[in-house]
């Protein structure tokens, strides 16, 4: 430029440089200054947490559900033909010890959770219509229901993002797939939750829930037991 | 074989032998499970109660089915956890699973069960409490706190996240009987302020996961406050000393000026007296007599003299010797008057309110007609030159679109303007009192402008001759205010009111005596137009009417400074307020319509009912124009 002055030239050239070197540093420069042990991980147990949160607010409304299930329905608690329960989703292995749940791995944990969200998502919402259409329910209850039936949906997009960043992190290896088609995992007994009567269903439903509540836990406590465990 | 009839022989036996010794023995009775109990999700303890053992040693076993199977396990444990009780162990605990439980009681006459239970072991998780209670105090700047903390239980596993405890403190002094609970969530300390200087305190702490059951407190454990310095304490006792001696003063201010209060807040109450009634008549039993003092020549009150409650009236001062007359249309509505009897009282502020003081625009040919008549040319010049055209008629719209303009002369239409919660139609006067419940205000329009040249009702010939003055209008209503218009250029007529507008319905007279008109006699020295009223009728003539009162009713000023005096009550239907006006010459009957259209052939909507009053001016200040 012929206007330019080369000592205006030299100027901006070095706060040029001065701007790029800043924002390169900037890229590396994230919560963690110094790297501590752990630091990096600070968005993924924010994730844990939030999704945790988000699993013990289910089994919550899918408890109060159940006791009212019980007391309007079941003046006996401790009947014969409870035993006689099956839930649909005992097909899938799950670890009933604290030992079992800690011995199997990250993956395979992961993945159990997946397969029981998944495996609620169309039950819950066949009850929910179900709920709605008896007259008897209150409306409470109803929107419960429904509040259920959506935060299986949350739950499970929640459990993916997790599992995504863990993949990303390299925590986790990429065994872990997307089982978002209930086709492929229930196509034997697809049918079986039909036949299952609504308090049964809250029964198994109201269980299942807090095993997802409690393997995340696990899984947190494991990947980054640094912050909260 | 041989064992199941050993088996029986033997119980034979025994129950021959019992028999033979006459007590009475029966099987067992029902056992009960009374809970089942897991301390860390691991591992889980149930406890029966036996029932009777019917006299027999009685053994108890207990049976346990997992879900979905049918094979029965009978209890590994029964020692660990104490005297009729069962502990799961690791091995044989499995969590989510419905395990259905029973009891069953033995002895040598039969067996009983007891009622199954379903359990789960997740929702039976009671804790131990919680360890390790540790009590410190810190100082946080001059005021001490204590802070607490713990650990959770050995046995509960936290770390890795299989439980999650939340947990719960509560505190109190050594002496005292109720703990302050204080809910402490996840955490593991905990901050207690405001404590007592030199108190002794307990702290327990206990704990429960998600979903289960409150652990037992933990062990109490002591801490003892340091002295200090309350400053809290020490602000509250000077407050409580500073306030109790400002009571004192007040309570002494009181007492000294006890009687003045006495007077000011309850003020003594005028016994009720009727005039010519003798009470101690009555007492004494003397009923007729004392009634019979009421009735009396005073009583019923046949005729009042209505004079006396003439207690305001308008003086009107014109500066120069002018002597205005003013004349009324005798056409005047007698039967209009007759609202002014409605109410006597004007004082009452509401509406005398009939009376309009409505300075009529005249029309322009008016004033030519009559150019001689307008001695005195009230002008009630609105603003300035721009707002020449607008005059104020008898309608309150137009005055609000005056301004005061130094140099002319200032109309007030504020003054005339209707009051917000006057009807929008001032000089619509219905015949009942309450609507006119604003006084003369609304009625009081004048119109900027020149007023009428024909303007009649003065008497004057010239208007010359008037001298600058101006009307002076004060009203005490609120919403009036006092607006002096002074014209250097301008004569003024200046009229005095001596009493409030709202006062001017002393004016109306019953009907008795309406007078519809007043003239002026003459203008004093002191620049006052002296009023008379004209009877209308000469048979209803009123002799007690002060001849020399000094009132006119001025119904508005026209765009020719004239002034108009309003008289007239006659509803003349479709005639605009503002048209009214005397000529002098002008027949009563023609009072109606011809003259007043012009400036007050506003929007004013026509005056059903007009009431006249009997001459006062409820003045604006308008000034006279010079000539």
């Amino acid at each position: 430029l012929p206007g330019l002055d080369p000592l205006s030239a030299v100027w901006v050239g070095i706060i040029c440089l001065v701007f790029s070197s800043r924002l390169s540093t900037m890229k590396a420069a994230s919560i963690c200054p110094n790297d501590q042990t752990g630091c990096h991980l600070l968005p993924l147990a924010n994730l844990f947490d939030r999704v945790i949160q988000h699993s013990a607010r289910m089994h919550g409304i899918s408890d109060d559900l159940h006791s009212e299930f019980e007391l309007y329905f079941l003046p006996s608690k401790n009947q014969i033909g409870r035993v006689s329960r099956n839930c649909h989703t005992s097909t899938i292995l799950t670890p009933n010890g604290k030992e079992n749940a800690q011995r199997i791995a990250r993956e395979e944990l992961a993945e159990i959770i997946l397969k029981l969200l998944v495996a609620w998502r169309d039950p819950l919402w066949h009850f929910h219509q179900s709920m709605s259409q008896h007259d008897e329910f209150t409306n409470f209850s109803s929107n419960k229901s429904l509040e259920m039936s959506d935060m299986v949906h949350e739950l499970r997009k929640g459990v993916l993002k997790v599992v995504e960043k863990m993949q990303m992190l390299g925590i986790i290896s990429n065994s872990v797939g997307d089982t978002g088609s209930p086709e492929a995992l229930l196509t034997s007994d697809s049918a079986e939750w039909r036949f299952m009567k609504d308090y049964d269903l809250l029964y198994c439903f109201r269980r299942d829930s807090n095993k997802i509540q409690n393997y995340l836990k696990i899984l947190k406590c494991r990947i980054v037991p640094k912050h909260g465990c | 074989m041989r064992k199941a009839e050993g088996g029986i022989l033997l119980r034979l036996l025994l129950l021959f032998m019992l028999h033979a010794t006459g007590t009475s023995y029966s099987p067992p009775g029902k056992p009960t499970l009374t809970r089942c109990r897991s301390p860390e999700k691991e591992t889980f303890t149930c406890w029966w109660e036996p029932g009777s053992d019917g006299g027999l040693p009685t053994k108890y076993a207990l049976y346990y089915r997992k879900e979905n199977s049918d094979k029965v396990f009978e209890c590994p444990d029964y020692r660990t956890a104490g005297e009729n009780s069962c502990f799961f162990n690791k091995n044989d605990t499995s969590v989510w699973v419905n395990y259905n439980i029973t009891v069953v009681a033995t002895n040598a006459l039969g067996r009983t069960f007891s009622d199954p239970v379903d359990i789960d072991v997740v929702y039976i998780v009671k804790p131990n409490p919680p360890e390790n209670l540790a009590l410190t105090v810190l100082w946080d700047q001059t005021w001490p706190y204590l802070h607490v903390s713990w650990e959770s239980p050995q046995k509960a596993d936290t770390r890795s996240g299989w439980i999650t405890l939340i947990y719960e403190l509560r505190i109190k002094l050594e002496d005292e009987d109720e703990w302050e609970e204080h809910p402490a969530g996840q955490q593991k300390t905990f901050n207690i302020f405001s404590l007592c200087s030199g108190g002794k305190y307990l702290v327990q702490v206990r704990c429960k996961p998600d979903h289960g059951f409150w652990s037992e407190w933990s062990s109490s454990q002591y801490v003892k406050v340091p002295e200090y310095f309350n400053r809290e304490k020490s602000m509250w006792v000077l407050a409580v000393i500073f306030s109790a001696f400002a009571l004192f003063i007040i309570t002494w201010l009181i007492h000294m000026n006890c009687h003045n209060l006495k007077q000011c807040i309850l003020p003594s109450v005028p016994g009720p007296k009727i005039k010519g009634f003798d009470e101690q008549l009555l007492k004494d039993g003397k009923s007729m007599d004392a009634f019979s003092s009421l009735v009396g020549a005073n009583f019923p009150p046949t005729t009042t003299n209505y004079e006396d409650l003439l207690v305001e009236y308008l003086e009107v001062f014109v500066p120069e010797e002018r002597e205005l007359m003013l004349e009324e249309t005798k056409e005047l509505h007698n039967d209009s008057l007759k609202f002014e009897n409605s109410t006597s009282d004007c004082d009452s502020g509401r509406g005398s309110c009939d009376s309009h003081t409505l300075l009529i625009d005249k029309s322009e040919e008016e004033k030519g007609q009559q150019p001689d008549q307008q001695s005195s040319e009230i002008k009630m010049d609105g603003k300035g030159q721009d707002e020449e055209d607008k005059y104020l008629t008898c309608s309150p719209e137009n005055v609000d679109s005056h301004q005061l303009s130094s140099e002319k002369v200032k109309t007030w239409p504020s003054s005339f303007s209707p009051l917000p919660e006057y009807s929008p139609i001032p000089l619509q006067q219905p015949n009942s009192h309450e609507t006119s419940k604003q006084p003369c205000l609304s009625d009081s329009l004048f119109a900027a402008g020149p007023l009428p040249s024909h303007f009649p009702h003065l008497g004057h010939n010239t208007k010359d001759e008037i001298g600058s003055s101006y009307w002076q209008f004060g009203i005490s209503n609120k919403q009036l205010h006092l607006l002096h218009q002074q014209m250097e250029a301008h004569q003024q007529l200046q009229a005095h009111k001596n009493a409030s507008v709202s006062n001017i319905g002393h004016l109306q007279l019953p009907s008795v005596r309406f007078t519809e008109y007043v003239e002026v006699q003459r203008v004093s020295d002191q620049n006052m137009v002296i009023l008379h009223p004209v009877p209308s009728h000469p048979e209803t003539s009123y002799p007690d009417w002060h001849q020399t009162e000094e009132y006119s009713k001025v119904k508005c000023v026209d765009n020719d400074n004239g002034l108009l005096l309003l008289q007239r009550e006659g509803v003349e239907e479709g005639m605009d307020m503002c048209s009214y006006e005397e000529l002098p010459e002008s027949d009563p009957s023609k009072t109606t319509n011809t003259t007043f259209t012009s400036p007050c052939s506003q929007p004013a909507p026509s005056v059903q009912d007009e009431r006249v009053v009997g001459g006062y001016v409820e003045t604006s200040v308008f000034t006279l124009p010079t000539y």
